[in-house]
């Protein structure tokens, strides 16, 4: 089930706004875990970094494909988990929690209104099966 | 486009059961993967027992007084030094020293010639045996294909179980390539010390199609753990075997790539007097003479051979996948033919850990050891030419050859 509380991209990337409401929490679906498989490698970028909606800010790798992550959001990057880059296992045991990717501020907040919430995203993964 | 059926071998119904993820593999409904995964199941193969649905490869079986004439033009390796019993691996070479595709030639009996070729190639070289065999007479081919099943067992396990399942309580000698006969289940089985694993305990079985199902059965049930061709392929990139498409067929520019490119061609190609003459052999020798030129430092003959496939293992953070371009500074000197993240048991054997590796088509007069770049999505990571992934000399078990900072 993909929580409530987050929207999603049709590239599968969620976001999480959080009660300040000018910074969210970036992850990947858990969906896009099971299609991935076994994930091998996980590039994260920098804290700091400045990137727009759309931008590639990483890459999650299986043994059989490579597969780039999108923004959901525009903003700069607070935080970035390295937890989960030694620990890839959470990500598909924990994808909407302690498998979160990075904390953003963002830069526009009314950028979340374009993105599908869990009801319509769960709907998308239906049609792509 | 034609509609063309997708098939299934004996044992679909076995994949699905395991739930199998399922691809289209030329023209094959095969399992990529079983529930566990391709890590799992590496490490499955490389601590106990494997067992590969290898059905959809090509049989054909070749007999005849004319057999061994038109085989020994046809392949690259001694056909006339291969013994009832042993089996060799070989290459269907083109008349420029370039592979059509890579095969195993077994001789379980002693008039009858088994090839066993790769499934994407499978009509292709089909239809040349048939215009190649115009100029022979008294050679009989048949696809032996759907008949006759194919499954592999690789791994410490596979001797044991092999063991307790033949009439005669054996398995063939113990050495690589040999073959024997026997009797599983009432079932007529031919048995081969080969494999694609680099696993020095591995079998590869033939048996008639309505007993593969028994059969995969049985090894199963003594403990066999089904492995997809997810593993299958991360398990021979480990233990630097080539692929067709990959390290044989043509580069990343559309060229074919040289037979010795190889470095497990010398095992293939025979200039012996008893072969003589055969297609490619002009070429070959040509190749083979500048490869033996470059093992002694000496780079005059490059034209013949430009770029060998070596074993290279990524130092730097990510993974090196086809067709990643291979720098040394501002030189492009070649490109990555296969690379992946692979698992391995650390000593001890109870936990694992994984490596990025790779093989890479590389100008020939790079050396051991030499530090590399690869170019992986706009940058570049560290990398180093290393001898070997993988030892196959340590029965009964093979060992990763690990280097410092690829872990």
């Amino acid at each position: 089930m993909v929580p409530k509380e987050v929207k999603c991209t049709e590239s599968h990337e969620w976001v999480r706004l959080e009660s300040d409401k000018a910074t969210a929490t970036v992850g990947l679906s858990h969906y896009a875990m099971e299609q991935l498989g076994e994930i091998v490698y996980l590039e994260l970028p920098e804290a700091g970094a400045q990137m727009a909606k759309g931008d590639e800010f990483g890459t999650i790798e299986s043994v059989k494909t490579a597969s780039s992550l999108y923004m959901p959001v525009g903003g700069e990057v607070l935080e970035v988990n390295t937890d989960v880059t030694d620990k890839l296992d959470l990500l598909s045991a924990e994808p909407y929690g302690a498998a979160w990717l990075i904390k953003v501020k963002l830069s526009d907040a009314g950028e979340l209104d374009g993105l599908m919430d869990a009801t319509a995203y769960e709907k998308h993964i239906e049609g792509e099966e | 486009m034609t509609n063309t059926s997708i098939l299934r071998t004996p044992f679909y119904e076995r994949h699905v059961a395991l739930g199998a993820k399922l691809v289209d593999f030329a023209g094959w409904r095969m399992p990529i993967q079983y529930q566990r995964g391709i890590i799992q199941e590496h490490l499955s193969t490389r601590k106990t027992a494997g067992l590969f649905d290898v059905s959809h490869m090509g049989r054909f079986l070749f007999s005849g007084s004319g057999a061994v004439t038109f085989l020994q033009h046809v392949l690259s390796n001694n056909v006339a030094s291969l013994q009832t019993g042993k089996s060799q691996y070989t290459i269907i070479p083109d008349s420029h020293g370039n592979a059509h595709d890579d095969a195993y030639l077994y001789r379980f009996y002693e008039h009858e010639y088994l090839l066993v070729v790769n499934a994407s190639n499978k009509t292709k070289d089909w239809e040349y045996f048939l215009k190649m065999k115009e100029e022979f007479t008294e050679v009989v081919m048949e696809d032996v294909s759907e008949p006759l099943s194919m499954l592999s067992l690789q791994g410490s396990l596979s001797e044991n179980i092999i063991k307790g399942l033949t009439k005669s309580g054996k398995v063939p000698e113990c050495t690589r390539n040999s073959l024997a006969v026997d009797t599983i289940n009432g079932a007529n089985v031919l048995l081969a010390r080969t494999g694609y694993t680099g696993e020095p305990l591995c079998f590869e079985l033939f048996m008639g199609h309505k007993d593969a199902l028994s059969i995969w059965d049985l090894l199963m049930a003594k403990g066999a753990t089904a492995i997809g061709l997810g593993a299958r392929d991360t398990l021979r990139l480990e233990a630097g075997l080539p692929l067709y498409g990959h390290e044989f067929g043509e580069d990343v520019e559309g060229k074919p790539i040289p037979l010795f490119a190889c470095p497990l061609s010398r095992f293939a190609v025979s200039f012996a007097e008893t072969k003589s003459d055969f297609v490619g052999r002009e070429a070959l020798l040509k190749q083979f003479d500048a490869l033996k030129k470059i093992n002694s430092g000496d780079y005059s003959q490059l034209e013949h051979l430009p770029r060998i496939i070596r074993a290279v293992a990524v130092t730097g953070k990510g993974i090196a996948r086809e067709g990643a371009k291979v720098w040394q500074g501002e030189e492009r000197v070649g490109y990555i033919t296969s690379g992946t993240m692979v698992p391995y048991w650390k000593p001890g054997g109870d936990e694992h850990a994984n490596r990025a590796i790779c093989l890479a088509l590389l100008n020939a007069n790079l050396k051991e050891n030499s530090t590399l770049e690869i170019e992986v999505r706009g940058r570049k990571i560290t990398a180093i030419i290393v001898s070997r992934h993988l030892r196959s000399d340590t029965p009964p078990h093979a060992q990763p050859v690990l280097y410092e900072g690829n872990t």
